[in-house]
C-alpha cells in the first residue's frame, strides 16, 4: 500500500507537529535533517510533504496529500472540502479587528474601509454584523493602512499585539481563536480509515497527556 | 481590447486523442450497462431556466452556476446538475407514462469554481434515475445498477451507504435554533470533531446531545450498526438505522461486502436527498467518482409528486483513472497511405473507398509527390503507401526513411 502522505505547514507548525510525532514514536530524522528535499519518509509508511499554508488546503483537497496541519487562519481563508478532525492546540494566535487607538469604530454611519491579508474572513465577519464594509487586500504589514489613512482598520493574526502597540493600535475585538488543525482528504478517510483514527487518536492522547502532565 | 482567443475559459479544456478515447468507451460501457438494465437515454438542453434549479430545492449554490438572460431577461443557467432537468422532464412530458420511469443520461455538467483551484468548470457525467417507484426493491436496484455499471470500468473501488435522514432525525431533537442547527450540520459534514464537542458542551447533556457527539465517528463497516444503536433516540432513527442495515445485508448477500462501508453522518450533498445516499470511492481520486440516494420530495416542486432514486458517475473522473493505468491505448494510425500519381486522383479515390468498405483503414495523400506521402507516412506512423497509377504498388514505409521535419 502507498505510504500515507502528511503536508505540514513549513515553519513553526511543522517543528510542532514533528515534535508530536516524535512523541507517539515516529522516527522524524529525515524531517529534520531535511536539507532541500520536500517530499521526506516518516517511519515505514507514512511520508511528509512540506508547503506553504495554503497550499497544504489544496493538495488535501486534490487527494495528493492524505492528512494536512494547517492553521484554522488558512482554513477560514481558503477552505472549502476536507475533514477538519482534530484541533492540535498549538500555533495559537487569534483573529481580530484593531483600529487606532481611541476611535469609536462602530459609530455612525458612514461605510468603513478594512485592510487585511484575509479578505474572505474579512467579509464573513462583517457580513454576519451586516455590515457593508469595502475590503482591501493587502499583502505586507497591514497595520501600515490606518496609519497611512487608507483604511479605518485592520484584520489581521494578532499574537502579542506588540506591534498593533507601538503603532498605535489598538484590538476591538477577536473575530475567532486559531489553532492548527489536522485536516484529511474525504476520500483517503473512507477508504484508509483505520490507519489515519489510528494517527490521529495517538495524537490526541499525547496532546491530552501533555495538557494534563 | 485584448483577445481571448487563444486560450480556453478556465476549467475547462479541449480532449483530444487518447483523451477522447477515453470518455468514448466509458461513456459507452456505462451506457451498455444501463441500457441492458432497461434504462432509456433522455438529453436535456445544455441550457435552463435559473428556476429549474432553485436553490431553495436543489441545494446547489446560485453563485457556482454560470448565468445568463433571455430576450426577455429571463435568467437562465448551464446546467450544473442532470437531476434537476430529469426531475422537469419526468413531471411534464412523462407525466401520463407508465411508472416507473427508468431513464439515463451522458451529459456535462457546468460549475463555476473560484479561479486557479485546479478543478474543472465543464464535467462530463452519465447516471440514471428511477423515478416513480420507492422502498427496497428501488433502493436494491439503484445501487446495483451503480455497482454492475462502475465496475465494468473500474474493478476496485469501495460503496458507501448512508441515510440523508438520519442527522436530520437527530438534529431535531436538539435544543437549538435553526440556525444553530445549520451550523452542527456544517460541523459534522467537515467531522470537525473538537468545533463539535465545543459546541454541545453548552447544551445541557441529554441523549440527544450525546448521540450528535458521536455521529460524525459512525463510519466504517457493519460494526457501525450496533454502534449507533444505543444512539437512536427516536423510533425514527431507530427505522432509518434498520432499513439501512437491511439493505446492507441484502447487498452482502449479494457478494458485495468488501466493497461496503457505512457513514451515519452524510451530511452534505444536495438536499433534495431523503433517504439512503450512497458513494463510490477508489484510489487515486481525492472525491466520490459516484454519488447518488434517493429524492422522494424533489417531484413535488415540479407539481408532479413521486419518489425516485439515482446517481450519477463522474465520467471525466473515471476516463483519468482508466488512462492513467495504462487501460487506454493511443489511437492507432490507419494501416495504409494512398497515393495517386498524377493524373490518377480518381482512381486513388475509388481504390481507398473499396479499401474502407472492405474494413481496411487508409488516409487519402494530399502530395504531389510521392516522397511529400513518405515522409508524412512516416511521420504520421503509416506503415505502408499504396501507389496508385496504371498498377497498384505496395511500398513499405521506413520508418527513419521520411525527412526530420
Amino acid at each position: 500500500m502507498k505510504p500515507l502522505r502528511i503536508a505540514l505547514t513549513k515553519g513553526r507548525l511543522e517543528n510542532d507537529t514533528v515534535a508530536l510525532l516524535e512523541k507517539i514514536g515516529y522516527d522524524c530524522s529525515a524531517v529534520k535533517n531535511k536539507g532541500r528535499k520536500l517530499i521526506l519518509p516518516l517511519g515505514d509508511n507514512m511520508e511528509v510533504v512540506l508547503a506553504k499554508a495554503a497550499d497544504v488546503i489544496t493538495y488535501v483537497e486534490h487527494g495528493v496529500c492524505d492528512l494536512g496541519v494547517v492553521g484554522k487562519d488558512t482554513i477560514m481563508e481558503h477552505g472549502s472540502s476536507f475533514y477538519e478532525v482534530l484541533d492540535l492546540g498549538f500555533g495559537k494566535c487569534r483573529f481580530a479587528l484593531a483600529a487606532p487607538k481611541g476611535c469609536d469604530f462602530w459609530n455612525g454611519y458612514s461605510s468603513r474601509t478594512i485592510a487585511t491579508k484575509y479578505p474572505n474572513v474579512a467579509r464573513n465577519y462583517f457580513a454576519k454584523k451586516a455590515m457593508d464594509v469595502q475590503v482591501i487586500k493587502i499583502e505586507g504589514s497591514v497595520e501600515l493602512a490606518p496609519l497611512l489613512g487608507l483604511s479605518d482598520a485592520i484584520v489581521d493574526i494578532v499574537e502579542t499585539g506588540t506591534t498593533l502597540k507601538e503603532n498605535g493600535l489598538e484590538v476591538i475585538d477577536t473575530v475567532q481563536n486559531i489553532s492548527a488543525r489536522m485536516i484529511v482528504n474525504a476520500a483517503s478517510l473512507k477508504l484508509r480509515k483505520k490507519e489515519i483514527e489510528e494517527l490521529v487518536e495517538r495524537m490526541e492522547n499525547a496532546l491530552k497527556e501533555e495538557k494534563n502532565g | 481590447m485584448k483577445k481571448y482567443n487563444l486560450v480556453t475559459p478556465e476549467g475547462t479544456k479541449d480532449l483530444l486523442f487518447e483523451d477522447c478515447l477515453a470518455h468514448r468507451k466509458v461513456e459507452e460501457i456505462l451506457s451498455r450497462s444501463f441500457a441492458a438494465r432497461g434504462f432509456q437515454e433522455v438529453v436535456t438542453p445544455a441550457i435552463e431556466f435559473y428556476d429549474v434549479m432553485d436553490p431553495a430545492v436543489s441545494g446547489i449554490n446560485p453563485e457556482i452556476m454560470y448565468k445568463t438572460v433571455d430576450h426577455h431577461g429571463r435568467l437562465i443557467v448551464l446546467r450544473p446538475d442532470s437531476t434537476m432537468p430529469i426531475a422537469r422532464l419526468a413531471s411534464t412530458r412523462l407525466q401520463n407514462q407508465p411508472k416507473p420511469l427508468r431513464l439515463y443520461y451522458t451529459q456535462a455538467v457546468y460549475r463555476n469554481h473560484p479561479g486557479l483551484t485546479g478543478r474543472q468548470d465543464e464535467n462530463m457525467e452519465t447516471g440514471v434515475e428511477l423515478l416513480g417507484a420507492g422502498g427496497r426493491r428501488a433502493d436494491l436496484e439503484a445501487v446495483l445498477t451503480a455497482v454492475e455499471a462502475l465496475s465494468q470500468c473500474i474493478p476496485d473501488f469501495r460503496l458507501e451507504l448512508g441515510h440523508a435522514g438520519f442527522f436530520k432525525a437527530l438534529a431535531a431533537q436538539l435544543p437549538v435554533s435553526a440556525e444553530k442547527r445549520e451550523e452542527i450540520r456544517e460541523i459534522v459534514e467537515a467531522k470537525n470533531y473538537a468545533a463539535l464537542n465545543s459546541l454541545l458542551d453548552e447544551l445541557p447533556a441529554s441523549p440527544s446531545v450525546s448521540a450528535m457527539r458521536r455521529l460524525p465517528r459512525l463510519f466504517g463497516g457493519e460494526e457501525v450498526f450496533s454502534q449507533a444503536e444505543p444512539l437512536c433516540i427516536t423510533d425514527e432513527a431507530r427505522g432509518m438505522l434498520e432499513y439501512l442495515r437491511t439493505l446492507y445485508k441484502d447487498l452482502a448477500n449479494l457478494g458485495l461486502k468488501e466493497r461496503l462501508m457505512v457513514d451515519l453522518s452524510l451530511v452534505q450533498r444536495n438536499d433534495y436527498y431523503t433517504g439512503i445516499v450512497f458513494s463510490a470511492y477508489t484510489e487515486n481520486w481525492g472525491d466520490a467518482v459516484l454519488m447518488g440516494g434517493r429524492y422522494d420530495k424533489l417531484l413535488e416542486n415540479f407539481q408532479c409528486p413521486m419518489p425516485a432514486v439515482g446517481f450519477s458517475i463522474n465520467v471525466t473522473a473515471v476516463a483519468k483513472l482508466l488512462l492513467e493505468k495504462g487501460k487506454i491505448q493511443k489511437p492507432k494510425a490507419p494501416d495504409v497511405l494512398v497515393h495517386g500519381e498524377n493524373g490518377y486522383e480518381l482512381q486513388a479515390l475509388l481504390y481507398a473507398s473499396r479499401l474502407v468498405e472492405q474494413g481496411g483503414s487508409c488516409e487519402n495523400s494530399v502530395f504531389l509527390s510521392l516522397e511529400e506521402a513518405k515522409e508524412y507516412a512516416a511521420q504520421r506512423g503509416i506503415g505502408e503507401i499504396v501507389l496508385v497509377s496504371d498498377a497498384v504498388k505496395r511500398i513499405t514505409v521506413d520508418e527513419k526513411g521520411g525527412k526530420k521535419a
